[in-house]
């Protein structure tokens, strides 16, 4: 066939074979074996075009063709991101003709100053971005950081965070990207040069990465830097209304919404105006639901929301539905999340198999206020006025039946999320100004919220993986990245702009940030731990402490440089209280029923000094929370917040893409013992689970193992470890292989009872899932059925009349041959496909 | 015996006899998914940016697959339903064929939301030679169970019974299906038609169950009938297959005249011809084609756990029937 290339001026010409080839083998030069690497990319990315293709699409063509062997030789990714970042340099850096790695790097810094410039003249930059040393940044800039990235990585940072030309592709590098963000922050500093220099070496090191709005936001002309927003809807259609406005406009500004509605009165709940009755939550609710979807965030990913609600609110059985896949489509949630906030008086009903009241809350208007003992207190006395005959309504269940059924509903459409209000608000030290009513979007926010305040949190997370040498922290370094990233949300909040007059003031009063941490998982790897060892409970503790103890710390130098926040005084810092402090108060509030160690890992740490020093004043309210890091853990490359592994391979399904992920840890230590190429396939047909796989040994399978056969109260014990420190909570994804609602309850009645905040959304492990496509599927194998095949052995021989085979223009490209099992039953038997 | 002539103690459950179908039975039913769960508007949008090749190869393959499922519904009712004794067998055709009559109003929702000449659409596949000759190849063997049929309880009829489905289950189901969900998922690995992916991601979930069922439907059979397993038969069965496959020759060449970005007609007939193979093998047989395939990618689209942010993407792998007692 003929091809003929269109170029982006619309002209054709000849597809130019060794012009292309000569691209592939720059993106293949120094790895393993590159001449095979190069024939088999450019032979598929032949094999993919047709006659008029596109330049873009020739570019996309080498690009996956590299992509699609990445499964055999993971290698084949850096050949991906290679091409994929030359597509980002043309685009930015216009057409340049040199393969010089030192004549791309000049080029590169050459360009930034008009970069700059150009962007603040189009409107799309701050015209503060104008105040720095241009020349000193442009020398700052390190292009050889571009190979620090995976291909995900690229993808998502240009996909979703990179400013965008006219025809929404990205318009700057990723070194441009993290200098933009870097300045974006550091307006205010005394010298912003040298302190945007600090922040970019930081992020572009990939040691700690911005939270996605500041990523998206930071340097443009319209910095909405805040990725969180808590907000309560009161009781009265006025606020209902301007919640909706409200949630409008945050969405709009890329934040994702927690929204409490347990104030709102039950259906049936008499209207004061007329002598009509309420239709209850759930319909305002919908047009909630239906709102968010109508805002595209900063491009293409929907509004984002979690509803909040207490579990003793009268329509809570309708609630749990609300995710339900069948059912009037009114009554259901499509795209918003759902919460329960529960309370330690429900967890005991359940343990003591008591009965569970719910109410309508135009009745009982206090409840949503309390918690721990005094909400105990008002409960019981609502219960007697219940049972006295004095309330309009209410019902009345077994507390382990609504247990159960919460259980029932987070397995089957993984919602609601399970929260502990009590836990949240006795353990906070921010909470003098009211009560923490709901967590937010992703369940690692711990803000109090009212009529006049939405809660406001500023994230980025810190990357483990990028702190470690050898099989060693480097603490030092991570003591300084901690610093580093505190230091950053502290800026980030007086640059801010915020949407919502109420939002704006909360930012500014409770300076409230949250700094997490990523590549957990990956690190317990590197360290030669699994997941559910005595090891890694300890490596979490250790690791929080630290953290904790330097960002409050930073938090306590800023104070003493910029002041404190204006709610300082009267908080539990300002009582000279540290996280750990906040665990003892909730072990004396709800008595022997909390399983945690309270004791230091790290020596070392002298808490005793750093409680003296809280106490003279604080920057921030808040200081850490650990994100799930959906995003920025693809760009940083590696594991997300404290997730594990979720399987050796899989995929993800993401608005940037669908991506395989790979193990490279496995990789390179079956690499190490010559194990790779016996199993790559096997550990494809197993889904990423190595267990069955019989060439592996048992060392390397005790420390990689999946999300579903790691224990689930690992989870539990890794969540409860990194509770202890961090003030706010963390985003515990849950991942179950057992559908015992029994074991279920009993998993989360754990979590509870080990002082564990939040748990966010669970996976369950798919029982069934599609015949696999590149992977050796024989069903009648499995079946141990014979077929015609009965026939031949029967016959002592085949009978049938061998195949022809047909000439394929892919079976020449290489040894990729799959693997077929045998025909004969007796050889099938020795055959592990088979067996 | 899975086939004969029905008789009272048929509309017994228990005893099962067929344990394997009752299983098959109960993850359906947890499989349960609505079209409605998903949303087009940003495939829409990707939709617009296609270019003309591209959106040609989509409008084909739903003119394609929206009566395809009912065909096989139609095949499942009046050429395998009514021959079959076991009572787990017919509980799980009876959810198979509400999961066809699904997959054809899931095709039909998106026809409907999709800027698409829909009179011409459901014509095409009548007025498309290429599709209408993969249509009569059906219909050949479904018109002998229902028009000229035999005595179940002969050798012949039963090889009627077997001819029928494997021309539904294995042929179209087992071979044309999984083609035609190939070049669909294909553009989401270009990141586009994410959302319509999801969508065939439940299609494709719930047709894997439906080829477990047939392939495990005809073995048994063919166990229980040993008269059936004589070398013409295993030739004609295997002539079936292969028909099936030439006959898609000549529909991907009008699904893909030019070729669009990483696929063309050669390249889908390759991966026809390697499922074939597969499918050959399933049943006993020996493969034809020893051909690779092509679609490496699709290890990333289907062949392992797929992690979704599902803020961004419809989490396809929950299931529905949750084990409430537990106790």
């Amino acid at each position: 066939m003929n091809i003929n290339v269109t170029h982006r001026n619309g002209e054709t010409a000849p597809f130019d074979a060794d012009r292309i080839n000569r691209s592939i083998e720059l993106a293949c030069r120094g790895l393993t074996d590159p001449i095979s690497k190069v024939t088999q990319i450019a032979t598929e990315t032949q094999l993919a075009l047709y006659d008029g293709v596109t330049t873009e699409e020739l570019d996309e063509a080498t690009i996956n063709s590299a992509l699609q062997n990445v499964k055999d030789d993971p290698e084949y990714e850096i050949a991906a991101t290679r091409l994929l970042l030359k597509t980002v340099y043309k685009r930015v850096l216009g057409d340049y003709e040199t393969e010089n790695e030192a004549e791309l790097t000049r080029l590169h810094k050459e360009h930034f100053k008009k970069y700059v410039a150009q962007n603040i003249a189009d409107g799309l930059f701050d015209e503060r971005m104008a105040n720095f040393d241009l020349d000193a940044l442009a020398d700052a800039l390190d292009l050889s950081r571009d190979h620090l990235f995976k291909y995900s990585g690229i993808s998502t940072l240009l996909n979703r965070y990179a400013t965008k030309d006219t025809q929404q592709k990205p318009a700057e590098t990723p070194q441009y990207f993290f200098m933009r963000v870097a300045m974006g922050l550091s307006y205010n500093e005394k010298n912003p040069t040298e302190q945007a220099i600090k922040f970019y070496d930081k992020m572009s090191r990939l040691e700690y990465i911005a939270g996605g709005s500041t990523n998206i936001s930071a340097g443009t002309a319209r910095p909405a830097l805040s990725n969180c927003f808590l907000l309560e809807i009161h009781d009265d259609i006025d606020h209902i209304a301007q919640s909706i406005s409200d949630i409008i406009k945050i969405s709009k500004s890329t934040g994702g919404i927690g929204a409490s509605i347990t104030k709102l009165r039950a259906s049936g709940s008499p209207l004061s105006s007329n002598n009509t009755t309420s239709s209850g939550p759930t319909p305002f609710a919908k047009i909630i639901d239906t709102a968010i979807r109508a805002i595209q965030r900063g491009g293409k990913k929907k509004g984002a929301l979690c509803f909040y609600m207490e579990n003793w609110h009268l329509d809570f059985d309708d609630y749990v539905d609300w995710r339900h896949n069948a059912g009037d489509d009114y009554l259901r949630m499509r795209t918003a999340n759902t919460a329960v906030w529960m309370s330690d008086e429900f967890m005991n009903r359940v343990h003591n198999d008591q009965d569970w009241y719910m109410f309508d809350p135009k009745e009982v208007p206090d409840l949503n206020e309390l918690y721990g003992p005094a909400f105990s207190k008002r409960y019981q006395e609502y219960i007697e006025l219940a049972e006295s005959g004095k309330m309009r309504t209410f019902k009345k269940v077994p507390a382990r039946e609504q247990y159960r059924k919460i259980l029932v509903a987070l397995q089957t459409t993984s919602h609601p999320w399970l929260t502990w209000k009590d836990t949240v608000n006795m353990r906070a030290l921010n909470n003098n100004t009211g009560t923490i009513h709901m967590s937010n979007l992703c369940t690692e926010i711990c803000l109090p919220q009212d009529k006049d305040n939405i809660a406001v949190c500023n994230l980025a997370s810190v990357n483990l993986t990028a702190h470690i040498k050898g099989k060693e922290v480097d603490w030092q370094r991570l003591e300084e990245t901690v610093r580093t990233g505190v230091r950053h949300l502290d800026n980030l909040i007086d640059i801010n702009e915020l949407p919502i007059p109420q939002a704006a003031k909360s930012d500014r009063e409770n300076r409230a940030i949250g700094l997490g941490m990523m590549g957990f998982a990956d690190v317990i790897e590197k360290l030669g731990f699994s997941y559910d060892s005595q090891e890694a409970y300890d490596f979490t503790d250790r690791i929080f402490e630290f953290m904790s103890y330097m960002a409050i710390d930073e938090s306590a130098n800023l104070a003493q440089e910029r002041g404190s926040y204006a709610h300082f005084e009267g908080s539990a810092w300002s009582k000279g209280m540290v996280p750990i402090d906040s665990l003892k108060v909730l072990v004396e509030q709800r008595g022997d029923t909390i399983d945690v160690d309270l004791e230091s890992k790290h020596k070392g740490l002298n808490w005793d000094i750093l409680r003296r020093k809280v106490q003279q004043g604080m920057r921030n309210a808040t200081l850490m929370a650990v994100a799930p890091n959906a995003n920025i853990g693809l760009v940083a490359g590696t594991t997300p917040g404290i997730d594990p592994r979720f399987a050796q391979v899989f995929s993800r399904n993401k608005i940037s893409g669908k991506y395989l992920d790979i193990n490279t840890n496995l990789v390179d230590d079956l690499k190490e013992r010559g194990l790779w190429e016996k199993v790559r396939n096997q550990i494809i047909q197993f889904q990423g689970d190595i267990e069955p796989i019989a060439e592996i040994p048992q060392d390397l399978k005790d420390v990689y193992k999946t999300s579903f056969s790691t224990s689930p109260y690992a989870y539990i014990e890794v969540a409860s470890r990194a509770q202890k420190w961090v003030d706010q909570a963390l985003s515990r994804n849950m991942y179950l292989e057992t559908r015992d609602i029994n074991e279920i309850m009993n998993i989360y009645s754990t979590a509870w009872k080990k002082g564990v905040k939040t748990t966010y959304y669970l996976h369950m492990k798919p029982r069934h899932t599609a015949e696999q496509s590149t992977i050796s599927v024989n069903k009648r194998a499995s079946l141990g059925k014979s077929g015609f095949a009965g026939l031949r052995s029967a016959a002592g021989a085949s009978s049938t009349p061998s195949a022809t085979p047909v000439p394929s223009p892919v079976g020449e490209q290489s040894a990729q041959k799959d693997f077929v099992c045998p025909v004969d039953p007796q050889e099938r038997l020795q055959c592990d496909s088979c067996q | 015996m899975l086939v004969g002539k029905a008789s009272p103690e048929d509309y017994n459950l228990h005893p099962a006899q067929y344990p394997w179908a009752r299983e098959l039975y109960d993850q359906a039913i947890a499989n349960t998914w609505y079209p409605h769960e998903i949303p087009l508007k940003e495939d829409l949008e990707d939709f617009e940016n296609m270019t003309e090749e591209e959106r040609h190869a989509v409008k084909f393959i739903m003119a394609f697959f929206n009566p395809a499922e009912l065909i096989v519904n139609r095949s499942l009712a009046l050429g395998v339903y009514p021959y079959l004794k076991s009572a787990e067998c017919h509980l799980y055709l009876v959810k198979q064929m509400w999961e066809e009559a699904n997959h054809c109003v899931a095709f039909e929702y998106v026809l409907e939301t999709f800027p698409f000449d829909r009179e011409t659409i459901y014509n095409v596949h009548m007025e498309t030679p290429s599709m209408k000759a993969k249509e009569d190849f059906i219909n050949k063997y479904m018109i002998r169970m229902t028009e000229t049929n035999l005595d179940i309880e002969t050798p012949e009829g039963k090889k009627d019974f077997i001819r029928n489905l494997v021309a539904t289950n294995v042929v179209m189901e087992g071979v044309w299906f999984y083609s035609g969900f190939m070049v669909m998922l294909s553009f989401r690995q270009r990141n586009k038609l994410r959302n319509f992916a999801s969508m065939i991601n439940w299609v494709l979930r719930d047709e894997s169950l439906h080829l477990k069922f047939g392939i495990n439907l005809i073995l048994s059979v063919l166990e229980e009938n040993q008269e059936l397993l004589t070398e013409d038969f295993a030739k004609e069965i295997r002539d079936i297959i292969i028909e099936g496959v030439d006959r898609e020759v000549a529909y991907n060449k009008d699904l893909f005249p030019k070729g669009i970005l990483g696929l063309n007609a050669d390249y889908v007939n390759q991966y026809v011809q390697h499922i074939a193979d597969r499918r050959l093998e399933e049943l006993g047989l020996e493969p034809h084609y020893n051909v690779t395939n092509p679609a490496k990618w699709m290890s990333t689209a289907t062949d392992v756990y797929e992690l979704v942010n599902f803020f961004e993407q419809q989490n396809t792998n929950y299931e529905v029937n949750a084990n409430a007692s537990g106790e």
